[in-house]
């Protein structure tokens, strides 16, 4: 009896045009400045909105809260920007003096991406819808990398940020602040937030876009709320999307489960293209790696078309720059592919000949006479005629991330196969982290940044020899004048194309000298209902985009 | 030795155990490499801006100050503000306690009456083959891998009938309707508990049933039961009246017991179930380099296997009149 | 029962005796006896995981793969039990499996235990402060959760290896142990035998290895076999949470891939036979532990039987 009852109460359909999305986590926070997490961020999205979004076909910014593209005087190096007539969710103005708040408080209490404004002289604000910002000297990521901040309401945060100036760590006080009930610019506002639970997000009648046309897409909302759950393992998830009880979920989905949505008539599955790299980063600080010979000779072992295949299930793409292809605009195109489409003898045969020019030798060469490859070759021996010590390939652990823990089990099988010493070691992430950035104790990696930003000035941060220092970002230890000139010259370089000429020459530098070695890029796979709504906007980095939600219509004869 | 007196050097005793566990543990995980710094890898983040993030976290004191703020908290009772959350452990924990509380107390309690009750049973036909195979059942039952048939309920409950909710607590889409009656969301509560409480139950049904079965066993040849059989007494007299009472004993003590280690498995259970309980929260915070709440969550379970040996104790020498302190 | 008694009191060659006594016993226990056979099971299923890596590198449990499968297949006559998500064998997995729990749970179980004697031993017959000392120290390791414990330390220090798993398992189970050691020591220290031994000039040292050791040695190989089952189920579960050695085949690890692949709803084949094994491994240990239980204690012991 308790069965059937309970069955009734929970089988209760849902009313109304409520979408339901799955989480993979729980977000930690509402708070912007400690949200580092993505289902945090995936709940803000909706909530905190920023000046200008991209368009979801061409990537080039449209203006959002910001009237227009913003205008800038190179005499005055000043950018000026015009912004909408838009509310916050509690009926109050959104003004410049919002925009102004958010930028003081990022360079007073030097919040994380504080270092992007340090160009910024100041914020002046002319008037409630006009904001002008006063750069230091010319600098090419403004648009693309500084303003790509949320606007908090200064009526809410003057007071946190008040308190937070007294305390002992303001930065951590401004970070601890409960957020719980966020004023909201963004089509939806949070209603209820049940811990372990769910958050519910409902419309925000102040919406500045409702029925809006912005780059050519009529805003809506026009769904009632957003219910977010919480899925602590993708196979849950799955089951729950199976059976109707959520309507997208908002993560990657891995290969495996394709051929069961597939089956579903209910479930479309959404392909988009990431903004992400997966590489093997070496040490160059130590031998034996120091040696670019070795690094060369590791690329054209190593088969990245085995790892797409096999491990990413023909779900993805090699890799062949630092600079993902989908992000079209900076990825250079023209740069060399050694070792693709050869196999393992041919492979070999080409890491012999590089290796025997660089002056390695081995007690049994992998290739006789002949050129015949033998089967178990004898150790390597480095050009002063030692034999190779023992390195350690480390990766994140199996269950972290499968791909990249047996990338690295499969390439020490590769490299052993000429005399390589190459053990792969499983390690826990945080630890690995630890060891490779902190401590910097290490040989080579295997890793991964899934959220890397559309401009590419972290090459910079991967590659210029500044950055090398404990939790430094130049975790291999990249030395090269010519590349740090460049890089910093394309820092300050405001004329697009020329840019675009030093980032492709920063990404020949690197693809010849191999401090990174990319292997892969997955797809992003996710998966929606398709019997309650439609409308998903697919982009880079996937659906959960702002247009998505502000875009999404009740499917026609949907329950 | 007056009950009180004896309390009272219990109480030190465990205020003693606790403190070193409490030092031990800090040191352990100051010392330990990883920091919550590298869950928050982000390539955009500079040099400079981790820098001051750390300084600001208290990452950078030396672990001695550290401590000493930390006992000092601890005494105050803060117990500390999760990196992860950013919000103090103490309302983390007392935000999931009560749903772990929930869930496995039910699940012991109905366990434990169920065991003693068919122990209590099949004791007196041993040698029968019911109480063979009950018995082997409870072995069973007793030794399958929890998260295992965890995974097994989830997988013939949840995906198999589809009868039961996969994951979590509460329905959510029952929860945000205002005109939701309380009854309803008990109910709801009850259909998300009948998963994971099945597995608890099978697990620990299986332990009560041995224990009290051999605890019987053992009680029947006590002379009181002799001279009970010789005065001509029924023999469900003598099985629920003399025998029963003295023999649950043992169980009292695992059922305390377990209640108290109920967090140590509760890891497992919360895990697969997504029960949002300390267990889990507890590896999570572990699995994230979240020291604050992991050594709150972990304090927090001590202190309770503390108390739970303490008043087992205590309760032995109630039920158990021969017992002196 | 006499027999036993006898011995116990007497020197080398009755204990012995006594063992064979006890050994007979055993295996005419019915419940003892499923356990052994249950056990012979296991073993023979680790001592032939060397066997499938020689026919063929494909049967490689850590990684070996089959070159023409590359996603999770059901049972077929080349993969007796399937492949899992990259294609490795199951079969070949749950044999190399079953190694790594005898080697776990029996190192872990006979660590933990030489701890609990020897500390038990040392406990019981010095007395004073030095028992004061090691039962407190017990009693404190005794209240801390060796699962969180270890896990934990995993967490901390990165991945831990097996053996650090093993030895840190042992180190936070030898308590148990050593209080009932302990307690029998104390009794027995009264005996008659051991005054003897003393007035006949033994040192310490002898008096506790030559004549005690002996006594509570059945007791101890009680409290090991217990102490098997703790230990594979802490290793097994740790593994499962995601914090075992990564670069062993256990089969906690094997369910954890499961879950985390998320093949737990589509690959019954993959999901249940790790953990009928771990289940009926933990079982044929307790079982064969309890046996020996009703042996050692003989107030429960048959009629028929003394």
């Amino acid at each position: 009896m308790l069965i059937t009852a309970a069955l009734a109460a929970g089988c209760r359909k849902v009313e109304g045009r409520l979408l339901r999305v799955g989480l993979a986590s729980e977000p930690k926070t509402l708070n912007v400045w400690l949200a580092s997490d993505a289902s945090s961020r995936a709940v803000l999205r909706l909530v905190y909105h920023c000046l200008y979004e991209r368009d979801p076909e061409t990537l080039a910014f449209v203006p959002w809260l910001a009237e227009s593209l913003p205008v800038y005087d190179p005499a005055g190096k000043t950018y000026t920007i015009r912004l909408r007539q838009a509310r916050w969710s509690d009926g109050r103005p959104l003004t410049s003096a919002d925009v102004a708040f958010t930028v003081r408080l990022i360079k007073e209490f030097k919040t994380p991406g504080c270092s992007r404004w340090k160009y910024v002289l100041r914020v002046e604000t002319p008037d409630p819808h006009t904001v002008v910002f006063r750069l230091k000297k010319n600098f090419a990521t403004f648009l693309s990398r500084t303003l790509q901040i949320s606007i908090l309401p200064a009526h809410k945060w003057k007071s946190v940020a008040n308190a937070a100036r007294h305390a002992q760590k303001p930065l951590a006080a401004l970070m601890r602040f409960k957020n719980e009930a966020p004023v909201s610019s963004g089509p939806f506002v949070v209603r209820q937030w049940r811990k372990g639970a769910y958050v519910y997000l409902t419309r925000n009648p102040y919406f500045f876009g409702k029925d809006k046309t912005i780059a050519g897409r009529r805003l809506g909302p026009s769904i009632d709320g957003v219910l977010f759950k919480f899925y602590g393992t993708t196979d849950v998830a799955m089951l729950a999307l199976r059976k109707g009880e959520m309507d997208m979920y908002w993560h990657h989905i891995q290969p495996g489960y394709m051929s069961v949505l597939q089956k579903n008539p209910h479930i479309r599955i959404v392909n988009s293209p990431k903004s992400a790299i997966y590489f093997m980063g070496f040490n160059t600080r130590r031998p034996p790696f120091d040696d670019v010979a070795l690094r060369k000779a590791v690329e054209v072992l190593v088969d990245k078309q085995f790892i797409v295949k096999r491990l990413l299930q023909g779900r993805g793409s090699e890799m062949w720059s630092v600079i993902p292809e989908g992000n079209k605009r900076w990825y250079n195109p023209g740069l060399p592919r050694p070792g693709q489409g050869l196999n393992r003898k041919q492979r070999i045969k080409l890491a012999f000949r590089i290796l025997s020019s660089a002056g390695y030798s081995w007690k049994k060469p992998p290739l006789d006479a002949t050129g015949r490859i033998t089967s178990r070759p004898g150790e390597l021996l480095t050009p002063d005629a030692k034999p190779m010590a023992p390195f350690t390939i480390l990766t994140p652990p199996a269950d972290y991330d499968p791909a990249r823990a047996i990338s690295g089990t499969m390439i020490q099988e590769w490299l052993r196969e000429i005399g390589m010493p190459a053990m792969a070691r499983p390690m826990e992430f945080g630890a690995l982290i630890q060891q490779v950035k902190v401590r910097r104790n290490f040989d080579a990696f295997i890793l991964g940044y899934g959220r890397l930003p559309l401009d590419p000035d972290y090459l910079r941060s991967f590659f210029h020899s500044r950055n090398d220092r404990p939790r430094g970002w130049n975790i291999s230890g990249y030395h090269n004048p010519e590349f740090d000139r460049l890089a910093t010259a394309a820092q300050r370089e405001m004329d697009p194309e020329k840019r675009r000429r030093l980032v492709f020459a920063m990404q020949a530098i690197i693809a010849a000298d191999v401090p990174y070695l990319p292997l892969y890029l997955p797809t992003l796979n996710e998966a929606v209902r398709t019997d309650r709504f439609t409308g998903w906007v697919p982009m880079l980095d996937g659906i959960g985009n702002r247009w998505s939600f502000c875009l999404l219509k009740a499917a026609k004869g949907g329950k | 030795m007056s009950l009180k007196r004896y309390i009272i050097r219990r109480l030190a005793e465990m205020a003693i155990i606790f403190w070193i566990i409490q030092t031990v543990l800090f040191f352990l995980f100051h010392l330990a490499p990883g920091d919550p710094l590298s869950r928050m890898v982000d390539p955009g983040m500079t040099h400079e801006e981790e820098m001051i993030l750390t300084e600001q976290l208290g990452l950078r004191e030396p672990v001695g100050t550290q401590y000493l703020y930390f006992l000092g908290n601890f005494f105050r009772g803060r117990f500390g503000i999760s990196f992860h959350y950013g919000r103090p452990v103490a309302r983390i924990i007392a935000q999931r306690l009560p749903n772990t509380i929930l869930l496995f107390t039910t699940a012991v309690i109905l366990s434990a009456l169920a065991g003693t009750w068919l122990g209590k049973l099949i004791s007196w036909r041993k040698e029968n083959r019911t109480d063979k195979i009950i018995t082997v059942g409870a072995l069973v039952c007793h030794t399958l891998f929890l998260p295992w048939i965890a995974m097994l309920m989830l997988w013939f409950g949840a995906f198999k009938l589809g009868w039961f909710p996969v994951t979590g607590m509460i329905s959510p889409e029952l929860w945000i309707l205002p005109q939701a009656t309380a009854p309803e969301k008990a109910l709801d509560i009850a259909w998300h508990m009948i998963l994971p409480m099945a597995t608890l139950f099978l697990i620990h049904f299986g332990s009560y049933l041995l224990i009290m079965r051999s605890s019987m066993l053992e009680t029947l040849t006590e002379d009181y039961i002799f001279t009970a059989r010789a005065k001509g007494l029924p023999e469900n007299v003598i099985r629920d009246r003399h025998a029963a009472p003295n023999a649950r004993l043992p169980v009292v003590t695992s059922v305390g017991l377990s209640l108290a280690f109920s967090i140590n498995g509760g890891a497992l259970t919360e895990t697969v179930f997504s029960w949002p309980g300390i267990g889990r929260e507890l590896v999570f915070a572990v699995s994230n380099n979240d020291y604050p709440l992991a050594l709150g969550c972990f304090l927090l379970i001590a202190a309770v296997v503390l108390a739970a040996n303490l008043v087992v104790d205590v309760l032995y020498g109630y039920l158990d009149p021969r017992i002196r302190y | 029962m006499k027999n036993t008694e006898i011995a116990m009191t007497r020197n080398r060659p009755y204990w012995r005796q006594a063992l064979d006594e006890n050994w007979r016993r055993l295996r005419r226990n019915p419940t003892g006896r499923s356990g052994l056979i249950l056990l012979l099971i296991f073993a023979l299923m680790a001592a032939s995981s060397f066997i499938p890596p020689l026919i063929s590198p494909i049967y490689n449990p850590m990684h070996g793969v089959d070159p023409h499968i590359s996603h999770t297949t059901g049972p077929s006559l080349r993969h007796w039990l399937g492949t899992d998500f990259i294609g490795r064998d199951i079969f070949s997995q749950l044999l190399a499996g079953a190694r790594v729990a005898f080697m776990v749970g029996i190192t872990a179980a006979f660590m933990s235990v030489v701890l609990g004697v020897a500390i038990g031993i040392l406990a019981g017959y010095a007395g004073g402060w030095a028992d004061t000392v090691l039962m407190r120290l017990a009693d404190m390791i005794m209240v801390m959760p060796t699962l969180l414990v270890v896990l934990m330390a995993a967490a901390l220090f990165g991945q831990l290896s097996i053996w650090t798993i093993v030895a840190m398992i042992a180190l936070f189970r030898w308590p148990g142990v050593s209080r009932v050691i302990r307690a029998r020591i104390l009794s027995l220290k009264q005996r008659p035998f051991i005054e003897a031994a003393r007035i006949a000039g033994a040192s310490h040292l002898r008096i506790m290895t030559r004549h005690l050791l002996p006594n509570v040695l059945p007791l101890a190989l009680l409290y090991m076999t217990f102490r098997v089952t703790s230990a594979i189920i802490i290793e097994a579960a740790l593994a499962f949470l995601g914090f075992g050695d990564p670069t062993t085949v256990s089969w906690g690890m094997m369910l954890q891939w499961v879950w985390k692949t998320g093949h737990m709803f589509q690959a019954p084949y993959w999901l249940l036979p790790p953990g009928i094994c771990i289940s009926l491994l933990t079982l044929s240990f307790y079982m064969l532990a309890r046996a020996m239980d009703e042996i050692l204690d003989p107030r429960l012991r048959r009629r028929g039987e003394s």
